[in-house]
């Protein structure tokens, strides 16, 4: 039926963009094809994960597997409270990210405000209020009452989940083909009928794939609330049962918590957000303008939904954020200025050394105006505190160079590895799912091995520094990977041709090239990192075990077990840190990515 | 009797460098039953004349009237086939041709029987629950002019509508709108096909309005009087290109801007 000759000149030209329909040409490049497996296969897969987690648990550990089956029910409850506590805050976020999304793609006004209030809280570490939000909402509710902790833990969740769909509904609309929006119009197509039949479809895809990211951040955050919490106002829930069942040392239990929450995950995976994710194909569009196969953006890269959820989360790094920024840059490019014309490296030198001489004034400063709100409205300021107060600097740096280092070794790791499996296209078929789901189980629920079990080979250090490259790898990792995937195949065909090779070709070719990604991915990294850091450096479970390191999240946290006398410690170690971030981003990877979208682009 | 009065159209934008003029003291007039092409070099404002016609944009001086009324707003008596076809990926073949007709708020079974009727016309049958994404350039654009005829229009609006096809489907896609033009009983009292390729016009329409470079004004209007079906390698059919390419080439300098009008300095 297809057989009208013009139609048979369309799939001979098929690599032509106007001849726009190839449908074989499309699958076998298509996003689903080249990750997914066959159905019988991923079935297996999904077994074999809870399964090998289950046989790899109790057999390091040794244990028997009849004794993890009674603590099977009672995690199995604790999962389905976590689970409650994500649907509500997904339900919440979906929500706010339409209404949020669809106002600031609509109204230009709206937009100059929203776009950048939305980058800023995006990028500030969320987890650090969390210790805020838990006083907040436990205050509005009444010491004692369950729905406090509750509420802020779902709060966070949800700040968690919320922005990159937020993001992701922006930009589908702003990026939504003119001629679909014009269409709409030249058929009159206005109001309730327009948003159900096109604003609404156009988010649905990028909607899909950036709640699966929603939800793994999600998770990583729950498990992390509810460890964090065991202490003071514990919540059910599958964090604070593994949190318990390691501090007591009870492997058995631990092992059947994991378990759960693998089996949880697995199946949401299976049975959830990859049937959703081929429905959402359809409503991908095509955004050049002439209507051909380009796909917008990362979506462009053929393979796997978590890394295209990836890349989508700071695609909102670039949008209209310089506004407010260009003052800061400005002022930091007066400060830089020099008197007689410096070499490249001279210039750097003094931009660095400004950036650092300003974050350590904005700390100070922060110090400074806390310790003055709160002597004027709480009193003064218990000694102790006062104390900590001069180390926040310290802390501070102590952080950023674990973070750092931390994102050293994450590079080290994932550089090598992205590149190897996008070489191996057979491997990575098999292999890129189990990746995966691995990345998408939350590394927080492993915490509490790493604090209980680790920590005495580890150093307090080392186990910090650990369990940051859990909170930063995989953003590196599937970043990178969709960087050197989608490398055009004639820039290397091209390079092999005139016989570049090793280092050459990582110059002149591979980091070119995988640039804008590998900045991309620093970012959500370093996001990552920061997010991290609350837990991983101070967490105290019972009375003898615990981790304690130098570091602003150990100041957050020290403010907040101590109240109520810590919270000008909490206040003020929490705004260092936010500013130290925002500063980051701002002068740092800002900068550094809008020369990669400029200086390094191929399309 | 006049469809569409084009009388005196002024457009310009608004740049980073003040104002750019696209088009000046534009002046046509569209009958009925009229097939009109309007060519010109690119920039010139053909498309922009085409959505100002429509209503979806307005233009800065001038007027533009159908049936005597002033165009305000958009005329959903006109339909329109866009270039990159704009379809809706998520929306079937059948969903997008009824696209229109839902925004008109028709009955459901009238929608489901006229679907039914352009599917056909358009040569669609069998692919009413294909999405775009299935189907080759050429089907696409089948299922952009189904959507358009389907509304019924008076006029029927063509932006470039087979440069994004390869030589041979638009050529196919050519004939058979030819065709459908030639049949009483299908809607559109008038065809405005905006393209830059000047065989095509010369081939489809029975008017052919030349726009300069920008500023874009009417350097000449040419009535093609070749018998259909036309042969692009007959001697009239040549000159007539011909006359028009040189035209567009030579005569392509802009106007003596009018007073007040500053349209060149900004470009």
């Amino acid at each position: 039926m297809a057989g009208t000759w013009d139609d048979r000149a369309g799939i001979e030209n098929g690599d032509r963009p106007s001849s726009g329909g190839s449908p074989t040409a499309r699958t076998t490049r298509g996003p689903s094809a080249a990750s997914m497996p066959s159905a019988g296969r991923s079935v297996a897969l999904y077994l074999a994960i809870p399964v090998l987690v289950g046989v790899a648990g109790a057999t390091t550990l040794g244990l028997s597997f009849t004794g993890l089956l009674p603590y099977l029910p009672t995690a199995a409850v604790d999962v389905s409270y976590s689970f409650l506590r994500m649907l509500a805050a997904y339900a919440a976020s979906l929500g706010f990210a339409l209404a949020y999304g669809y106002y600031a793609a609509s109204r230009p006004t709206g937009e100059r405000v929203m776009i950048p209030v939305l980058d800023i809280l995006q990028s500030v570490p969320i987890l650090g209020f969390f210790p805020v939000a838990i006083v907040f909402f436990v205050n509005l509710t009444g010491p004692g009452s369950w729905l406090g902790p509750n509420i802020a833990s779902v709060f966070l969740i949800f700040t968690s989940m919320a922005w990159n769909m937020v993001f992701g509904v922006y930009e589908s609309l702003k990026t939504l083909p003119s001629e679909l929006r014009e269409a709409a119009d030249t058929f009159g197509v206005r109001g309730w009928k327009r948003f159900q039949r096109v604003l609404f479809p156009a988010t649905v895809n990028r909607l899909v794939y950036n709640s699966v990211l929603s939800w793994t951040g999600g998770w990583f955050f729950l498990v992390e609330a509810e460890i964090f919490t065991t202490n003071s106002h514990a919540l059910p829930g599958i964090g604070s049962y593994l949190s318990f069942a390691a501090s007591a040392g009870n492997g058995e239990k631990f092992v059947a918590g994991l378990l759960m929450l693998v089996l949880v995950i697995a199946l949401l995976d299976f049975a959830v957000w990859r049937p959703l994710g081929r429905w959402a194909e359809r409503f991908r569009y095509d955004t050049s303008p002439s209507g051909e196969g380009e796909v917008a953006g990362p979506n462009r890269d053929p393979s796997g939904r978590f890394r295209r959820a990836a890349a989508y989360v700071t695609r909102g790094v670039r949008s209209g954020v310089s506004r407010v920024t260009t003052p800061l840059v400005q002022l930091a490019a007066i400060t830089v200025r020099p008197v007689r014309k410096p070499t490249a490296f001279q210039r750097s030198a003094f931009y660095y050394v400004a950036l650092g001489a300003i974050l350590v004034s904005v700390w100070l400063i922060v110090i400074a105006i806390t310790v003055a709100v709160f002597h004027i409205f709480t009193g003064p300021i218990a000694p102790w505190v006062r104390g900590d107060l001069l180390l926040v600097p310290f802390a501070v740096a102590a952080s950023t160079a674990r973070v750092a280092g931390a994102y050293a070794i994450c590079l080290a790791i994932a550089l090598p590895l992205a590149v190897f499996v996008a070489r191996r296209p057979r491997a990575s078929r098999v292999g890129l799912p189990i990746i995966e789901v691995i990345a998408s189980f939350p590394a927080t629920a492993l915490f509490p091995v790493i604090i209980f079990v680790l920590v005495p080979y580890l150093s307090p250090n080392g186990a910090a520094v650990l369990m940051l490259l859990t909170g930063m790898l995989w953003y590196l990792f599937f970043n990178l990977l969709s960087g050197v995937r989608s490398l055009p195949p004639d820039l290397e065909e091209a390079a092999r041709s005139y016989g570049l090779k090793g280092r050459q070709f990582f110059r002149r070719v591979l980091f070119p090239g995988i640039f804008p990604a590998l900045v991309t991915g620093s970012i959500t990294a370093f996001g990552g990192g920061w997010n991290t850091l609350i837990v991983a450096e101070y967490l105290q479970v019972g009375a003898h075990q615990s981790l304690s390191v130098l570091g602003v999240g150990q100041m957050i946290d020290i403010g907040y077990a101590r109240a109520p006398a810590g919270y000008p410690l909490m206040v003020a170690a929490l705004f260092a840190l936010v500013a130290t971030v925002i500063a980051i981003n701002e002068l740092l990877w800002k900068p550094l990515y809008r020369r990669a979208a400029e200086q390094f682009r191929y399309d | 009797m006049a469809l569409i009065r084009v009388e005196h159209v002024d457009k310009s934008f608004a740049s980073r460098h003040g104002s750019i003029a696209i088009m000046q003291d534009i002046t046509f007039e569209v009958k009925d039953s009229d097939f009109l092409a309007i060519v010109g070099p690119s920039g010139c404002g053909k498309s922009t004349l085409l959505r100002l016609i429509q209503g979806l944009d307005r233009p800065t001086a001038g007027a533009i009237s159908f049936r005597g009324q002033p165009v305000a707003g958009v005329c959903t008596q006109m339909a329109m086939v866009f270039q990159s076809f704009a379809l809706y990926p998520w929306l079937t073949v059948s969903q997008n041709v009824a696209f229109g007709l839902e925004a008109l708020e028709w009955p459901k079974e009238k929608i489901g029987s006229q679907v039914e009727r352009y599917i056909s016309v358009t040569g669609l049958d069998g692919f009413q629950e294909a999405y775009p994404r299935e189907l080759s350039g050429g089907m696409r654009q089948r299922v952009g002019l189904a959507r358009a005829l389907a509304v019924e229009p008076a006029v029927l609006l063509m932006d470039e509508p087979f440069s994004a096809l390869d030589a041979l489907t638009a050529e196919s896609l050519r004939e058979e709108i030819l065709q459908l033009w030639r049949d009483p009983a299908l809607p559109p009292e008038a065809v405005i096909l905006v393209t830059h390729n000047i065989e095509e016009a010369i081939q489809l329409a029975d008017r052919v309005i030349v726009l300069s470079r920008r500023p874009g004004h009417v350097l000449e209007t040419i009535d093609v009087d070749l018998p259909r079906p036309r042969d692009r390698k007959s001697g009239p059919f040549y000159d007539l290109t011909d006359r028009i390419y040189s035209l567009i080439t030579q005569g392509g300098a802009p106007l003596p801007p009018p007073s007040g009008a500053d349209g060149r300095s900004a470009s």
